[in-house]
């Protein structure tokens, strides 16, 4: 797997981070390139020189991480170049307070989808979002669920009930048990309904 | 005088929707003028449900995305998961993941070969076709013990080797198949309705096809070679040897059936390549205890070609036991709202659904 040519891997990442100052590209694989940027403001004119002048025309993918200990959402676009066939990851990264990120949807229309579903499941707002309405979830209340501080078990017990007739319901194995007069192994025990 | 238009809401519950999403139509007589896609009625959370469960847990409910489908949900998770951790897959489990991959792409095109003729109204096509699909459904089972779901490519290989006398089986359905896609194009292809149907309906513009975001036979239809099993191979599938249809046409719908009805003889193709050079040796390079099992620090953004275009997962650990983030983007992600909303102005109504099959829409990819 050594030999193989990064020849042009290497000489994206070189143009990238000679064009721009706040941009660090590295190489991760035989077609996958990763450029970080340290600024956010300069997202459009990254994607925009991607797409006019390197051949990236492609939007693959748009997704977003909780990186809630550290207080930030990572945000990543994927481009693909159908010349060079180079995937393009472009990642950056805002606070977790008032999340704002620059709205890509006049470059590639289908982003306006991904950037539709990140404002609701993440909360980060895109100024200028074309129909910027609910795309999944309808009359949603609570903070963005697909925050890793949103808690799921807790959202359901105020929300719905649980189903009721399972307050007697009995552990299968030691009703088996008892009725044949084993003993359930002491390792085993832990897994009985308590 | 004012020419008013309808609202039309087709779906969620609709014989002509393919599955459970709605198209908001504004129409004049019998065009559409807007359509606006709405889905959420099909949101299950997978994205959220990974995020709790641990790495062998997350694997067993990925293949639940899509039901056409499934193996190219298990091929992603798995090629990522073994990406960011540098698992080494055995040789012969990457031949009989191929093969996995392969049979289920027919399974899909011969389902979709119903749903495409279904929405023109050619019932009989879907007859054939499903039940033909179940001698494929058949193999898996007797493989993994699933007809639909099969959780058999997992991280490290796949769940077990092929049982006594598969390959032949294999081979045996497959020269069944070929003959009988002879009698589906004097069907389907010969039929003067489908031909009438699917010529000039549904015209992408080549030109901005790949701007588009469009992947998969909708492209191919578009006379651009793109194929991720070409472009970007994994598996052994640069070992292989098949062809990327160049069809010269329209774009239309019948471009994107075209595309299929060469793809399926391809995938046969494949799939006796396969079994004649599978090489010998262990299918599961094993991990770790998977109640313990930790997946190192990083990123991994890998793709596969399903039956409907370039299925890409974008996963992330943070060096837990738990993935920290899986994002599944499917084809119809792009092809069911941004492009679907386009194509459909200008169109007649009629043709709604039938432009539908052929982007092979599919909502469960959308809101997962």
């Amino acid at each position: 797997m050594n030999n193989i040519n990064l020849e042009k891997e290497q000489q994206l990442a070189e143009t990238l981070s000679l064009d721009f100052t706040r941009l660090e590209a590295r190489v991760v694989r035989s077609k996958r390139v990763e450029a970080v940027l340290s600024s956010n403001d300069i997202i459009p004119s990254v994607l925009l020189f991607a797409k006019d002048k390197l051949g990236y025309i492609h939007f693959s993918h748009m997704s977003c991480v909780d990186w809630l200990e550290e207080g930030e959402f990572e945000v990543v676009y994927i481009l693909w170049n159908p010349e060079e066939k180079i995937n393009l990851l472009i990642k950056v990264r805002t606070k977790r307070e008032n999340p704002t990120l620059p709205n890509i949807d006049y470059i590639w229309r289908q982003a306006n989808t991904y950037e539709r579903e990140i404002r609701e499941m993440f909360g980060i707002e895109f100024p200028g979002l074309v129909a910027a309405k609910e795309f999944i979830l309808e009359d949603w209340q609570d903070i963005p669920p697909m925050r890793r501080d949103f808690e799921t078990k807790e959202y359901v017990d105020e929300h719905y009930f649980h189903r009721p007739g399972r307050e007697d319901a009995k552990d299968v194995r030691e009703e088996i048990a008892n009725r044949s007069g084993e003993e359930i192994p002491e390792f085993a025990k832990k897994f009985s309904r308590k | 005088m004012r020419e008013e238009t309808t609202t039309i809401y087709l779906g969620p519950q609709h014989p002509g929707i393919t599955g459970n999403m709605m198209v908001k139509l504004q129409v004049k007589g019998d065009t559409v003028v807007k359509a606006e896609t709405h889905v959420g009625y099909l949101h299950r959370g997978f994205e959220k449900l990974m995020e709790r469960r641990n790495w062998l847990q997350s694997f067993t409910i990925v293949c639940r995305i899509c039901v056409p489908e499934p193996d190219p949900n298990e091929e992603n998770y798995s090629r990522a998961v073994e990406e960011i951790e540098g698992r080494e897959v055995p040789e012969r489990a990457k031949y009989i993941r191929v093969m996995v991959l392969e049979l289920a792409r027919i399974a899909s095109y011969l389902l979709w070969y119903g749903g495409q003729n279904g929405s023109a109204g050619l019932y009989t096509m879907g007859q054939w076709s499903v039940g033909d699909r179940n001698y494929i459904l058949d193999l898996f089972e007797e493989l993994t013990g699933g007809r639909v779901y099969h959780m058999y490519i997992w991280p490290g290989g796949v769940r077990r080797d092929l049982p006594e006398g598969f390959a032949d089986k294999v081979l045996k359905t497959m020269d069944y198949l070929e003959k009988r896609l002879d009698e589906y194009d004097k069907l389907m292809f010969e039929n003067s309705i489908f031909q009438q149907r699917a010529q000039g309906v549904g015209i992408i513009d080549p030109a901005k096809a790949v701007e588009w975001g469009v992947v998969g036979p909708p492209l191919r239809g578009c006379g651009i070679q793109s194929d991720v099993r070409k472009d970007d191979p994994y598996e052994v599938y640069d070992k292989l040897d098949f062809e990327v249809p160049k069809i010269e046409g329209k774009s239309d719908v019948w471009a994107r059936a075209l595309v299929r009805r060469f793809e399926i003889r391809e995938s046969i193709k494949i799939i006796r390549q396969v079994i004649e050079k599978m090489p010998a040796g262990e299918v599961y390079n094993k991990v770790p205890n998977p109640m313990k099992w930790i997946v190192p620090k990083g990123d991994a953004f890998v793709k596969t070609e399903s039956a409907r275009g370039e299925f890409a997962y974008y996963m992330v650990s943070d060096g837990s036991d738990k993935p920290r983030r899986v994002h599944v983007k499917g084809p119809a992600y792009v092809h069911g709202v941004s492009l679907l909303e386009n194509l459909l102005v200008g169109e007649n109504i009629a043709d709604v659904s039938f432009i539908m099959n052929s982007l092979g829409t599919c909502p469960p990819e959308i809101e997962r």
